[in-house]
């Protein structure tokens, strides 16, 4: 009886030590892990360039830049109080190569701490790097690996990426920060909604043309703006869309969730119109061979900022005629994007495949494989309305 | 042992035993494999046709059954092709769900490895698996049906629960056009959602092991319906938040789903890890139904003692799970089980009951 309780307690003791721990967990405090990703032309940095020279090298070619930001850096022991507020919370560091995985391996000879890509965020890329490789081809193993997550954002950056991670405020991550920028896109539509990666995997599979948003950076600062445009059928970056195009796409698209439009009067002082609303409808008409597409777009908005003191906002006359005018600069705005998509850079990125995809899939079929040729010549026609509702609180 | 007069399970177990067997690991590849045959947004309506199908098939083998009250179909099969046929197509039977419980353990340990577990051994997966699922199933029946009680709502619910926060990258022009290329392509896409059940043979059993066995068929109509549903909404859902590309790139797509957002705020943010280790459950139950009945059949067809067969089994199971040296060869043998269903199909409901009523036809006397 004795020998047969001493047995069970000793099953239990050994049931609770081997049910204590994982198979092969690590503690958080040791590991590296980085909220941003940079890739850039092939380029060794200084500190490289000066640990290559010492022998640390390994046989590569230098088709790829890649910078990681790893937040946060001093998670532990070393916070002292005098360095509150001066120290980086991040660092960031860059190994070049033509393979991102040995890349990133080879952070493991410089630090002490390993790697993990759990926490990615975003993922900038230098167009510069993106007209040369196919962003198929730089992103491959990003959307194979297990660690990192499909949700995060991808963007271009027509300077180098690694500027944009190194650009931000004291105690600031800027990683963190561009996650947060996207969330203004109801504020202005200047603001792209983000593309993360199993979008972006979708979008290269289907060999469609789109635009991502591009990041400009200054040694303290950084900014959207405007997109830049990958070709579907190379994968490569063609060329950039600006501002006011961006927000075309989204008027076009139906997307546009705030912001406003500005226009001059015949005085020349702006005028300012606040979107409350907006709804957009796309129609592809198919006649025989020939393919044409109409835009109903319809806005409801707010007369926010009128700089024309003599004019009277609250005065029915006068609101007939501002919208005339917001619509005229709507329509230019519109117009300028159809001449870059058609003319200049001939792709759609604008949705137009996808709506003929849906309202006439069989035409879709025989035009899919070179839509953005096909796209340059076929007419698209506008109908822009845009309503003055209310002049906000103040009456003159 | 097996037919015990206890051991009985009521009609909403026996449903929930046949979702159970049916739901598992295929929930991750679902989208996937169907929309590759049917190329077109459309694959929920294969999948829907599909199921409906799969429920009048189910009716088939229950009406079968019914007619041997307290006889799985190991021993019906008997009475009617006579022993030496019968002890052929109920070998075959077994080594189908010996079959398909190995590749739902490997696939199990796919998806936990490369998600989960990185760097823990295959088989320290597998065989804690086997071994849990063994101790269950010296309970018997009833106490399988249990655990699947208190599993399912779990996993039912954090599936529901995952589905519903995916709905901010949901875009319905994903899903149009409707019908854009003809009915055709949702034709084709049958073949492959008929394999996404398989599994529900084991209702030949269940009937057997009934305390109603009258009701039989609303449990099958319910216990089939249930996994309709859920496919029904895992591929539009899927296809809704990456669109068909996106979903033929994807290894897992449900998972990818999941992995395509974050939730702050919420207790969890990422909702791929609570998904899977509840789901790991659930293809746990999906093992474990088969398992038992290959066992069942096993100890029935050769007259062996239970206790004998669970363990004579236990290594047998392992080793089929072993079998896939690459993960192209675990969805290859996917492939080839949803092909066995059929010919299982073809073979055991189909030809059984043509031969039970031309006899009983013939010389009623005889059966």
């Amino acid at each position: 009886m004795c020998r047969r309780q001493l047995l069970n307690l000793m099953l239990i003791m050994g049931v609770l030590l081997t049910q204590t721990g994982c198979w092969s967990s690590f503690e958080i405090e040791d590991l590296s892990l980085y909220g941003g990703l940079a890739l850039d032309e092939g380029e060794p940095t200084e500190t490289e360039q000066d640990l290559n020279k010492q022998g640390g090298s390994y046989p590569r070619k230098n088709l790829i830049t890649a910078t990681i930001q790893i937040v946060p850096v001093n998670s532990f022991g070393s916070k002292s109080k005098s360095d509150k507020g001066h120290t980086a919370q991040y660092l960031n560091i860059s190994e070049t190569g033509d393979s991102l995985l040995e890349i990133l391996r080879q952070y493991s000879v410089r630090l002490e701490r390993m790697v993990i890509g759990h926490h990615l965020k975003v993922i900038i890329i230098s167009t510069k790097l993106a007209q040369k490789q196919s962003m198929d081809q730089i992103l491959d193993f990003v959307l194979r690996d297990n660690d990192i997550r499909p949700s995060c954002t991808v963007f271009l950056s027509e300077g180098k990426a690694m500027d944009v991670l190194e650009a931000s405020r004291p105690g600031e991550v800027s990683a963190f920060r561009i996650q947060g920028m996207l969330r203004n896109h109801y504020r202005t539509s200047k603001v792209m909604k983000g593309v993360n990666l199993s979008q972006l995997d979708a979008l290269m599979n289907s060999k469609r043309s789109f635009v991502l948003q591009n990041i400009i950076s200054t040694k303290k600062d950084l900014e959207f703006a405007g997109a830049g445009i990958i070709k579907g059928e190379t994968g490569n970056w063609i060329g950039s869309l600006d501002q006011p195009d961006v927000e075309s796409i989204s008027w076009i698209k139906g997307e546009v969730q705030g912001g406003a439009i500005k226009s001059y009067t015949e005085k020349n002082v702006p005028v300012i119109y606040e979107i409350k609303s907006m709804k957009s409808k796309m129609k592809a008409k198919v006649q025989g061979d020939d393919i044409s597409f109409h835009v109903d777009i319809q806005s409801q908005g707010r007369f926010t900022e009128n700089w024309d003191i003599k004019n009277d906002p609250s005065k029915a006359q006068f609101m007939e005629e501002a919208e005339k005018i917001f619509e005229k600069r709507l329509s230019q705005m519109i117009d300028s994007l159809m001449w870059k998509m058609q003319s200049k850079y001939k792709v759609d990125v604008a949705g137009f495949g996808e709506c003929l995809s849906i309202q006439h899939p069989h035409v879709w079929k025989k035009v899919k494989d070179h839509w953005d040729e096909e796209f340059s010549q076929i007419p698209v026609t506008f109908d822009i309305k845009l309503k003055i509702t209310d002049f906000g609180s103040s009456l003159k | 042992m097996f037919i015990r007069s206890d051991d009985k399970i009521s009609t909403s177990q026996t449903s929930i035993f046949l979702t159970n067997t049916v739901l598992g690991a295929g929930i991750l590849t679902l989208p996937r494999s169907v929309t590759n045959v049917v190329q077109t947004p459309d694959a929920w309506i294969s999948v829907l046709l599909g199921g409906v199908m799969i429920i009048l098939l189910a009716i088939l083998m229950v009406k079968l059954s019914q007619q041997f009250p307290s006889n799985t179909v190991f021993q019906y099969s008997k009475r009617i092709v006579g022993t030496i046929p019968a002890a052929v197509l109920c070998l075959l039977l077994i080594i189908y769900f010996i079959i398909i419980a190995g590749f739902e353990a490997r696939v199990m340990a796919e998806v936990t490895l490369f998600y989960l577990l990185e760097g823990t051994p295959v088989w320290a997966i597998i065989i804690s698996f086997i071994w849990v699922g063994a101790y269950l199933i010296f309970g018997g029946i009833n106490s399988i049906a249990r655990v699947y009680q208190i599993v399912f709502p779990i996993s039912i619910l954090i599936l529901l629960l995952s589905y519903f926060l995916s709905v901010r990258i949901f875009d319905i022009d994903h899903l149009r056009p409707f019908l854009g290329e003809g009915i055709l392509p949702v034709i084709k896409g049958l073949k492959s959602t008929i394999l996404i059940f398989t599994g529900f043979e084991v209702i030949m059993n269940l009937v057997a092991h009934m305390q109603h066995p009258e009701q039989a068929v609303k449990a099958v109509v319910t216990g089939i319906s249930i996994p309709i549903v859920l496919y029904l909404l895992t591929v539009v859902m899927v296809i809704g938040g990456l669109s068909t590309d996106g979903v033929l790139r994807s290894t897992w797509p449900t998972l990818d789903l999941l992995r395509s957002f974050e939730v702050a705020g919420l207790f969890f943010e990422r909702f791929e890890f609570p998904f899977l280790v509840i789901w790991l459950m659930q293809m746990f139950c999906n093992f474990i139904s088969f398992y038992f009945n290959a066992s069942l059949g096993i100890s029935q067809v050769f007259g062996l003692k239970a206790p004998s067969v669970f363990f004579g089994l236990m290594p047998l199971i392992f080793l089929t799970s072993m079998i896939p040296k690459r993960i192209n060869d675990v969805f290859n043998l996917g492939d080839a089980i949803g092909v066995m269903g059929i010919i299982m199909f073809v073979l055991i409901p189909g030809m059984l009951s043509v031969i039970y009523i031309i006899r009983k036809k013939g010389l009623k006397q005889d059966v």
